[in-house]
Formats: structure tokens, sequence, C-alpha cells
């Protein structure tokens, strides 16, 4: 319905947003269709389908960005908007001309069943399924919530460098939440999985054995006992999840930050900020990942950007603005929530690539430490570098052995010191996936890593 | 509101005509303005304005919603019949009714006027004041992250079966700053917050000198040893513990046995010095509206009174569940059912000063922010988070600390709480004044 908007439109509207002078102007289209599916108290309780439509035009000049946005998409619509937003940018005028190229990604979509093709009543049918699983699994399981969505987002990007893309993005995501109780105790289980992927994905993933997992964490945290507190070795699994890696190194290495002084890796370019076996990459190239892209959402294609090799600083993440200052190229990590959003530097599917030891291994070097078997969420603060994440299965090593569970511990350190420490790396390899927030805006990401040790970490639990 | 007024009953008959036996329609109408300057001029402005409409059916008492932002008539038209084809899948629950009209129809000071008056122009001083400020506050400040400008006007109107058609207008602005202090290598952060429903009440300057405030005192913070001591949360770390608490207080949380405080009511659940209201209605606060997300009057409820667990919050559901009146608590966008949620929630002011309740510490921890917060368990109550603050001696702040971890129960660190202040702050919707906790563990070298 939007390619009722001919390149001619576009550029006429490009042409008025640059009306009052400005380096740079954009138009961003948006059209997200989604359906999500809640089960809870052993029943389907919510159907809810959406549509989204919206506009967000940008102008830049010099290093301020004026931005508007509307739900009015036709031409004269647009055009209103484009006019506040030239004026709000308060350029110099100038004469322009925009001829829109229509760019082919070199990554292409693998999606091959799309949510729309499915009817409603399969995807119940899926719920349904994990939600028997979880209570089948044992009666201290009190509650179970499934969720399934999906979202077809359309996007149409034009700018006055001539840049026309279209791309379709298809995300499909279910998540498993139990409560478990047990003589005045309530613990929690959750387990998610989502790509850049259309209902393809439960083909290869089974939401029953998905259900049984989180069942299960929830129930062996009714008999963990509180985490200990104080600095511990701590080894983190390949299957945990790649929350570290993200707050450690990730944020800090995203250019808006870097370029306001706000990062503690901020010109350290060829500077050793990590041990030598660690290599970490953001990579928007991966085959169906949650945060797998074909283009970012300022129509650069998505790539593959090598920001740490052997301890190495190699480089940074990058949108058109940042990129510009510095007289760059866009590593295609322009992202942004919806039309409401301008686009700023963000992660896409970033991980530690894998090393060499076994993971038995690294486990059995630690004589007493922290096993992280499972992380949840986490938050950095960038400018001095401290960040934490939480752990949501997490068991003490004794001996070279894991041995009991323990529930509610944070690790909190220090990214470049961390990343320095780590002295053993594995040779596996998990990914996790999550909503990355950043300046308010949600976006979906995944993030890895291999097994590894950290010597010294803290531990935020108990004393006895 | 005329406009959308008639637009939102049409719907409601459309979708009644087309088999819902029950239809409510909420739309909701938008204008934003941010500004953001940097080094003295605007880096970012954002102007902006939408709409969105969402429409909630019962078919057989089986709930079905959909949601658009595009206004055409067919995507209006599909909007309609998605509802009531998502309805068919869900379960038949006779609690799902919609509510009745309000018939005391009255007006809350929400909508200031100053607020659309005041220029653009005038918007980007009261930014660059914020800069201005928090530069001006001590040398040491040399990185601006940011100073915000913001404001939003809204519309909403509500239309249903029941006979309901109504709507209000509101308005707000607010200030935020985040600054960043240096000195010899070091690096550290501060903020600022002020959201307030009129323009006139906004203070920039204050914004920005405190932002540069908590950033200064944050030099030089070192890691301690880990130990037990009292610790000392400030408004705004007690307001997002508060926050976590939230949803254990929602009648849904308890009727789906995921709530701490399930079979509690009438018990003491918190220090007697505890007291934790939500207050729809409350005057001059940003969350107050005549009416909840599904027509239901708003007002003052009061959760936990002295530490004894008195009531639970409600939305038109579980109100019907429990045999009780919904207490105005169904909080929406247009893109989601109105479900159970706060409106402008706080723990209410002690009748100590901040000092006097530092005073009573010989040696204990203030902390001033948390790292993790979102990754505390609303459910089991168990939360671990970075902590970063001042350290007390004798009563008085001294060095800053950073690199630690605080962890716990709420319900325990609830009833642990042997002191509250009188500086009761509100952070948007939320609001707790100083709290003291007797002992905690402080995880760190």
């Amino acid at each position: 319905m939007l390619t009722m908007l001919a390149k001619q439109q576009l550029e006429t509207v490009l042409k008025k947003a640059l009306g009052e002078g400005g380096d740079f102007a954009e138009v961003f289209l948006e059209r997200k269709s989604t359906n999500a599916i809640t089960c809870e108290d052993n029943r389907i309780e919510k159907v809810v389908s959406g549509i989204e439509l919206g506009a967000g035009i940008r102008v830049i000049v010099g290093d301020n960005t004026a931005y508007g946005y509307t739900n009015d998409l036709s031409e004269q619509g647009l055009i209103e908007v484009a006019e506040v937003v030239a004026k709000a940018a308060k350029g110099t005028q100038q004469d322009v001309t925009i001829e829109l190229k229509k760019v082919q990604s070199p990554v292409t979509s693998t999606v091959k069943q799309y949510p729309e093709d499915v009817s409603i009543d399969e995807k119940v049918r899926l719920v349904e399924a994990a939600n028997r699983a979880a209570r089948n699994i044992d009666d201290r399981v009190k509650q179970v919530a499934v969720g399934y969505g999906d979202v077809v987002q359309d996007i149409w990007v034009a700018n006055s460098l001539g840049t026309y893309v279209e791309d379709r993005r298809v995300r499909t995501r279910f998540v498993v939440n139990v409560v478990a109780a047990h003589e005045g105790l309530i613990q929690t289980g959750y387990e998610a999985v989502g790509g850049h992927v259309g209902f393809e994905l439960f083909q290869e993933v089974s939401v029953e054995e998905l259900a049984r997992q989180a069942a299960n964490r929830a129930l062996l945290m009714l008999k963990a006992k509180p985490a200990p507190a104080g600095k511990m070795v701590v080894v983190m699994a390949g299957e945990a999840g790649g929350t570290m890696i993200h707050e450690a190194c990730g944020h800090g290495l995203e250019a808006d930050l870097v370029q306001k002084q706000l990062s503690v890796y901020a010109g350290k370019i060829g500077q050793k900020v990590a041990s030598e076996l660690v290599t970490v990459v953001d990579d928007a190239t991966l085959p169906g990942k949650y945060g797998s892209l074909t283009f970012d959402d300022e129509g650069n294609p998505g790539q593959k950007t090598v920001l740490i090799e052997n301890g190495i600083l190699k480089d940074y993440m990058y949108d058109y603005l940042t990129a510009k200052k510095e007289g760059r190229a866009s590593t295609g990590n322009g992202r942004r929530e919806s039309y409401r959003d301008r686009p700023i530097p963000r992660m896409t599917n970033t991980f530690i690539a894998p090393g060499q030891s076994d993971p038995e291994d690294i486990i059995r070097s630690v004589e007493k430490g922290f096993f992280v078997k499972k992380m949840g969420g986490g938050q950095v603060n960038t400018t001095n570098g401290d960040f934490v994440f939480d752990v949501t299965e997490g068991y003490l090593i004794e001996n070279g052995t894991v041995t009991e569970p323990v529930r509610g511990a944070t690790l909190t350190g220090n990214g470049p010191e961390v990343l320095q420490m780590i002295d053993m790396v594995g040779n596996d390899h998990g990914f996790a996936i999550g909503t990355c927030g950043k300046d308010g805006q949600g976006v979906p990401v995944s993030d890895a890593q291999p097994t590894i040790r950290i010597p010294n970490l803290t531990v935020g639990g108990l004393l006895e | 509101m005329e406009d959308y007024g008639i637009l939102a009953k049409k719907l409601v008959e459309e979708a009644t005509a087309k088999g819902a036996h029950q239809a409510e329609v909420y739309i909701s109408k938008g204008k934003e303005l941010t500004i953001e300057v940097s080094k003295g001029q605007v880096e970012t402005l954002k102007n902006a304005e939408e709409h969105g409409l969402g429409i909630r059916v019962f078919v057989d008492q089986k709930m079905g919603y959909a949601y658009t932002s595009d206004f055409s008539p067919t995507a209006l038209t599909t909007a309609v019949e998605r509802a009531i084809a998502n309805a068919d899948k869900t379960f038949a629950d006779s609690f799902n009714v919609l509510p009745k009209p309000v018939l005391d129809h009255r007006e809350l000071d929400i909508y200031d006027p100053g607020i659309e008056k005041t220029s653009v122009d005038e918007k980007i001083q009261m930014a660059l004041q914020i800069e201005k400020a928090a530069k001006e506050y001590d040398p040491r400040v040399k990185i601006i992250e940011s100073c915000t400008y913001q404001d939003s006007q809204y519309q909403v109107t509500l239309a249903s079966s029941e006979g309901i058609v109504t709507g209000y207008h509101g308005a707000y602005c607010g200030c935020f700053a985040y600054v960043v202090a240096e000195e010899e290598g070091d690096a550290q952060t501060g903020f600022g917050l002020q959201f307030e429903l009129k323009i006139a009440d906004l203070d920039p300057v204050k914004v920005g000198r405190e932002a540069a405030r908590k950033a200064v005192r944050m030099l030089g913070a070192k890691n301690i040893n880990t130990q037990k001591a009292p610790v000392v949360f400030d408004p705004y770390v007690a307001t997002n513990f508060l926050g976590v608490l939230a949803p254990a207080l929602s009648a849904e949380a308890v009727q789906k046995g995921k709530s701490l405080f399930a079979g509690k009511l009438g018990t003491q659940v918190c220090s007697p010095l505890i007291s934790i209201i939500d207050d729809g209605a409350l005057p001059g606060a940003i969350m107050s509206a005549p009416f909840d997300g599904e027509g239901v009057k708003t007002g003052r409820t009061s959760l936990i009174e002295k530490g004894v667990l008195k009531s639970f919050l409600h939305n038109s559901y579980t109100a019907a569940k429990e045999g009780v009146t919904s207490t105005g608590n169904a909080v929406r966008s247009f893109k989601s059912t109105p479900e159970v949620g706060t409106t402008n929630f706080f723990i209410e002011a002690g009748s100590v000063s901040r000092d006097e309740l530092l005073s009573g510490i010989d040696r204990g921890f203030y902390v001033t922010e948390v790292m993790g917060m979102h990754t505390a368990n609303p459910i089991s109550g168990d939360f671990s988070v970075g902590a970063s603050g001042l350290w007390i001696e004798n009563g008085k702040l001294t060095k800053a600390v950073r690199g630690v971890a605080i962890a716990g129960n709420l319900m325990s660190l609830f009833q642990q709480v042997d002191c509250v202040a009188d500086d009761l702050t509100f952070f948007v919707g939320r609001g707790a004044p100083t709290i003291r906790i007797k002992e905690m563990t402080i995880s760190g070298s």
C-alpha cells in the first residue's frame, strides 16, 4: 500500500525537507503488523492484532538534527512534516537535486514461512502445547504464562544522497514464564527464543522442550540457597547467553558514546583493551538471528564488524551521523525502534568468538568459584565501565565440579578490567535473545559467548 | 475531541452490528516536543504528532483486541473485524464485562495552556539553562551527555456500548540532564530530573545543578570490603525499589498466584513506618486523570497503611472476579488492553529530616544509584543489584563508593526499614522519601 508513494513523491518531500537548507535529509516510512497470543491461568487470555503506520523525517545541519513524525502518509501529510522539520533545522538555503536509486543488500533474508500464511489456530495450538508441557512437570508449578508474537515490519528509506531502500523484516518470538511455589517460597523460570525468521522457527525449536526448561529452572530455584557475597572465580557457560559482553564492552563501542567521551573505550583504537584470548564481533549478517538485518534503519546493508581482535581494539559501531563526523563509512549499525525515533548506533548480534579450551577443562580448573549457567538482563555505566548482569541459574564450583544451585545473584565488575582478566575461552558458543534499551528505544538483539573464566568478579549475594 | 468521540461511537456501533456483544474504543492523540542541547546549541529537536486507536470486544464473554494507527476507513474496519475474529480464539470468562459510565464527571487541573503558549525558542532557552547551570556548578563538569526539555500534550477519547462517550485533555513538561565530571582520568556521571504539569513550575537551573552535584561527588569513588551495614536509599533509589513492588500489589498478580502479598490482607507485611498509596487523581501529579483506561473514576487507594496490607489495585475484570469495585487502575495505551497498573504511586513521607535520619548511623552506605534494577524479580521478591553512592561515617556523608552489589528479598527489605524521612520526591509517576534499612549485605572486594 505504501508503494503508492512513488520515488518521485519522496524526492519532492526530501527537497521540501532541505527547503531551508541542511546537509542531509531522510524519510523513513514504516508499516508494522503484529500478532500476539497470551496464555495464562491455563487458558488463552488474549489475542491481539495491530497495525502501526507512520513516517519519520530527519534533517541534519552540521552536528544538529531536526526530527518529526506523523501517521499521515499522504504526500501532503509528509510535506507538512518536512516543512516543520526544515524550519527547525535552520540551515542555509541552497539548490538541491535528488535522484533516488534503489539499493540492493548483499545480505538476503531467509524467511521461509510468513506469519500471515499460518492460521491463528496453529499459533494458538503451539501456545497451548507449551502451557501443558510446563504444567505437566510437577504440581509445584503454580502458574505458567506463555507468549507467542510475530512482527512483519515493512520499511522504506529514502535520503538526499539518493539512497532508496525497501526492506521487510519478519520476527518471531516465543516466551515461557513459569512460577513454582513450595512451603511459602515462590521462584520463577524464564525461557525465550526468537529470530529474524518466520514460523519455520518452530521446526528447529520445540516449544514443549522450552517450556520444560523454564519449569525445571523454577523448580531448581526452589531448592537453591541464597548466593554468596564477595569476589570469586567465575565461569560463565557458553549457553549462558551474551549479556556480559553486551554490557561490559558492547555499549562502550557505540560511536555516539565514544565521540561524546562517554565511553571508557574512547581513543583506544589499536590499543590492547582485552586479554589476547578475546575477539569480539558484531555481525548483522548471521542468518535468522534476532538481531540480524538485511539493511539497517538508514538504508545501509547489515555487516560484520570485528570490534576487538585478539585483545586489540579495532573498530566502533557507527550510524550515518557518527560516521560522517569522522569522514568514514557507517558500519550499518544505525537502528531505531520505530518511525518515532531517530536512528542511533546500536548492536545487532554481538559475541565473543570461540577459543580453544574444552569447557569441561575450564570448570575443572576452578577449586572454589561460581558457575553461571544462564544470564538474565544487565546494565552498564559506559562512562566508568561499571556493569552488572543478572544470573538466573547459578551454581557453586567446588574442587573442579559444579555443585549446588544458588539463587538471586547479580555479578558486577568493570568492563575494561574484566576483559583484560579473562584467562580461559572455550570452544563452544551459545546465543540468547533480548530487547536492548538505549535512549528510551528498544531494539531486538542477540548476544553470544563461549564458556569463559574470569578470575575475579564480585558476586552480589548474602553473607551468612 | 468531538470528532474522535463521533468516530469512537461509530466504531462501537460497527462492532456490535458485526457480532460483538460489548465493544469499547479508545483513541489517543498526542503531540510531543523534545529539545536536546549540547555545547550551547540545539543538538536534536523533535516535533511530532500521532494518533492511535484500540478496540476491545467481548463476544460470548470472550475478549478480542486490535489496534491501528492507520485511520483510513478500510484499516478501521479491518481493526473491528480482527478484534471480533481474535475473540473467537480466547477463553469465555463471565468476569469479562465493560464498566458503566461515570455519572459525576469532574474536571482535574491537568492541562496547562502555558505549555502550548510557550514558544519553541523559550523552551530551547530552558534546555540551555540546564547546561549552563551544570557547567557553572563546578569546573570539573566537563561533558554534557544530554540536557533536555520535553513536553507532551495528549487527548484521550473513550466510547463503549455501555453508554460511555467521554474524553479529556492533558499535558506535562519536564527537564532532565545527564552530565559527566572528570578529574585525574576518573569520569563519573550524575543526573537531574523534574517533570511537572505546569511549565511555570519547571526549574531548569536546579536540574542542571543537581546533575552536576551528583557527578562531582562521585569522583574518586572506590570499592569497599564485603560487609554488613546499615543502608540508606535516597528518594530515587527508594522509588526504584518501590517500582519492583508495584506488580505484587495488583489484584491480577494475586489472582494468578504471582504476588508476594497473596493471602496477606490485614497482616503486617512491612515496617510500621511504611505506608504505600496510589492516587490517580492526586492534584499536581503527572499521572492524574479523571478516569482510567476503561472509563472508571480514579482515586486514592491506601495499599499499605503503617505496614499493614489494606488493599490491592483493581481494574474492572479483577474487581468483578473478587466482587469488589474497581479502584480505577486500568492502565493502557492504544496498543494494549486495560491492565492493572499504578498511577501516582508513592511511599508516604515520614517526619524526620534526611540529616536526622543519617545522624543515627556510625558506619553505613548511602545509595544514590542502582544498576540492573530491571533484573529484580517482582514475583519471588529476590533482588541483587549493582550500587554506588557515598559512605556514611558518624552520621555524615564521606567518600564515594562504586562497584558494589546489594542483595536480598523485597519483603525482608521493607520489613527492616527503621527510619523514613520527610523528603518525598516524585520521579514522574512514582515517588518515595529517603529510607533507612537496618542492615544489609554489601558485596564488595
